[in-house]
């Protein structure tokens, strides 16, 4: 009687020890197996492997961004393409572009694209909130230079809805008008 | 002796003339260190001997002192739709520079002004005439006669110095004679931007004190059709500036150019200007109440202008002639009203806008009758096909978009001359002269020859 209580009683335990052991394991693999996807398919050398993406890699590694500077660094693809405001927004956006690319890539009529067109609303894929986490000290940094204080008081006071890459046009793409012709 | 006279003279004039233009002749010479980069220095240091007028624009403006210059303006990315290399300065360097700025470079410092601007209806300027086929009519066919060589004269040298226009460029990136030079103010550029900064804030000096005097309104605001410099030259107002305003103060910042700085208003005090707590605007449609150029006087309830959104979206509109505050017409006239009663008191602001109105409404009955004529008239086919030989059309014509818009515009700037003798008198001799053809044509079922 006793002996079966005690069996009853221990065989829970165990059970969700192991449980915690196994699902702890699992959850640590998948969220390694996520972060290195995640990781991988973030710079230039993922986003660029397909042929639709050649002017844009082209154009990025021209410009200071993408490596073209006294430094060497590079600023990767999602840095300025996706958000940087909170973790789920990030992956949210990288989740439906991704499938989004995915499916035009694979589906959808690549001629047809009218990259130009798409340039012209390029504040829908190039996010203030990328620009802001490298550039942290913009906001003191430009003090001392009174066209930049301008320029850039109005944003920073929140008086004008008008986001980085609507003024600083070609950021990240050196000449990308020349690179899409080609 | 004689001789020796004239030379002493010419001397002091060209002195005189020299002074009151600021030094081109020191200009040409001018070396800058403070503030610019090596590119940007030796642009003003080249411009400054061959476009002097440009330079010395520039050394006295406010973006002078803020270090922006001609590059900051003037430069390009190599694959903007202006992007040239025609000034030997730059060719085969990584500069490119456009000779036109359009509002999308101004916007990346001034981002609200434009916003406003682009909100009113001086942004429909040229979209507008583009968009209506009786203008294009006008232009072409009717005064250029459809020349094949001259036949866009008309447009170049009257309509778009005012209106603006499309800019178009040559294969060398250059915009053609055709579009340019205009001071319009609802110019399209190349780079997609509309608007024209340069209309009231002239080009290189860019002056917030000139924009604020009537002269800067009054390059296109005047003649037959919508005569306001002479209007507020007829009001009180005008009387004031007319005596005194030459000593008045026009260089307060922004917002804080109140009365004391000016013993009258001008244009840019009641359209624009951030008197008592209203705050400032480029949106001049924003304070109507009414549309008083239309041939019909609506409300102004339409919201923003919408021809520049438009024309983003790919489309050439006219836009939206009901423009005005976004919440109607009821709080722009409250704005106005706001801006009267910094100096007036209620009951005078309250009074005058309530005979002005009533005006407005007067006018409405002759132009509803009037349309009513001609209308009939057209159903009838008694009138001719071309419409400006047409004695009905031509009085029509008249009597709404001259006189009618006299007698409108007259009554609500507080204008006795323009509102009754160059106004309503003309339209009541107007409905006389059409009711008589129209009894005529519809008497004999026939146009008279």
């Amino acid at each position: 009687m006793s002996y079966n209580m005690e069996k009853k009683s221990k065989s829970p335990i165990w059970f969700i020890l192991l449980l915690l052991v196994l699902g702890g394991t699992l959850g640590m693999l998948v969220s390694f197996g996520v972060a290195v996807g995640v990781h991988e398919t973030s710079d230039d050398k993922f986003c660029t492997s397909c042929h639709t993406m050649q002017p844009m890699a082209d154009s990025y590694l021209a410009d200071k961004h993408g490596g073209n500077n006294s430094k060497g660094l590079k600023v990767k693809c999602v840095e300025c393409h996706l958000p940087h405001d909170g973790l789920a927004n990030y992956l949210l956006a990288k989740a439906k572009t991704g499938l989004h690319d995915f499916r035009v890539q694979t589906f959808g009529d690549l001629n047809s694209i009218d990259w130009e067109a798409k340039r012209k609303h390029a504040k829908h894929f190039v996010y203030d909130s990328g620009c802001m986490s490298c550039h942290t000290n913009l906001r003191n940094a430009t003090m001392s230079d009174p066209k930049a204080f301008i320029a850039h008081k109005e944003y920073f006071e929140g008086r004008t809805d008008k986001k980085c890459v609507e003024c600083h046009k070609n950021v990240g793409h050196h000449i990308l008008g020349d690179y899409l012709k080609k | 002796m004689l001789k020796r006279l004239l030379v002493v003279l010419a001397v002091v004039a060209s002195g005189a003339m020299a002074a009151s233009m600021g030094d081109v002749s020191s200009v040409k010479t001018l070396k800058v260190e403070r503030g610019l980069t090596d590119a940007g220095k030796s642009c003003v240091e080249c411009h400054a001997k061959e476009t002097p007028g440009h330079v010395n624009d520039w050394k006295e403006s406010r973006h002078g002192h803020v270090g922006v210059s001609c590059i900051d303006c003037h430069s390009v990315k190599k694959d903007n739709p202006m992007a040239a290399q025609n000034c030997p300065g730059v060719k085969g360097t990584d500069i490119y520079v456009s000779v036109l700025v359009s509002p999308k470079t101004c916007e990346r410092c001034h981002p609200n002004e434009v916003k406003e601007f682009q909100h009113s209806g001086h942004a429909r300027g040229a979209l507008q005439v583009r968009s209506k086929k009786g203008m294009q009519a006008l232009m072409h066919h009717f005064e250029g006669r459809d020349h094949p060589d001259l036949k866009n004269s008309p447009e170049a040298t009257g309509c778009m110095q005012c209106h603006g226009t499309i800019i178009e460029l040559d294969k060398d990136k250059r915009p053609t004679a055709e579009t340019w030079p205009n001071y319009g103010i609802g110019n399209v550029y190349p780079d997609g931007g509309v608007g024209n900064c340069k209309s009231c804030h002239s080009a290189h000096k860019f002056s917030i004190e000139e924009a604020r005097k009537p002269a800067a309104c009054a390059s296109c605001h005047l003649g037959p059709d919508h005569p306001d410099i002479e209007i507020y030259n007829n009001s009180m107002h005008g009387h004031i500036y007319n005596t005194e305003g030459s000593t008045w103060k026009y260089d307060s910042a922004p917002d804080a150019w109140e009365p004391g700085d000016y013993r009258a208003p001008t244009c840019a005090t009641c359209h624009m200007s951030g008197i008592g707590n209203l705050k400032t605007t480029h949106n001049v449609s924003r304070r109507l109440k009414w549309n008083i150029w239309a041939p019909v006087s609506k409300l102004r309830d339409g919201g923003y202008e919408t021809a520049v959104k438009d024309y983003e979206a790919g489309k050439i509109t006219k836009g939206n002639a009901l423009a005005g505050h976004k919440d109607g017409s009821k709080a722009g006239r409250a704005e106005m009203e706001q801006v009267c009663k910094s100096c007036h008191s209620t009951l005078h602001t309250k009074s005058f806008f309530k005979m002005a109105d009533k005006h407005v409404e007067l006018y409405n009955t002759y132009a509803k009758d009037a349309k009513k004529m001609i209308d009939e008239l057209t159903k009838k086919g008694l009138m001719k096909k071309d419409k400006w030989s047409d004695e009905a059309f031509r009085i029509w014509y008249h009597l709404w978009h001259h006189q009618g818009r006299r007698m409108r515009q007259g009554a609500l700037m507080g204008a006795p001359d323009y509102a009754h003798w160059h106004g309503v008198f003309e339209l009541q001799q107007n409905i006389r002269e059409l009711e008589t053809v129209y009894n005529r044509r519809i008497k004999t079922g026939k146009i008279e020859e």
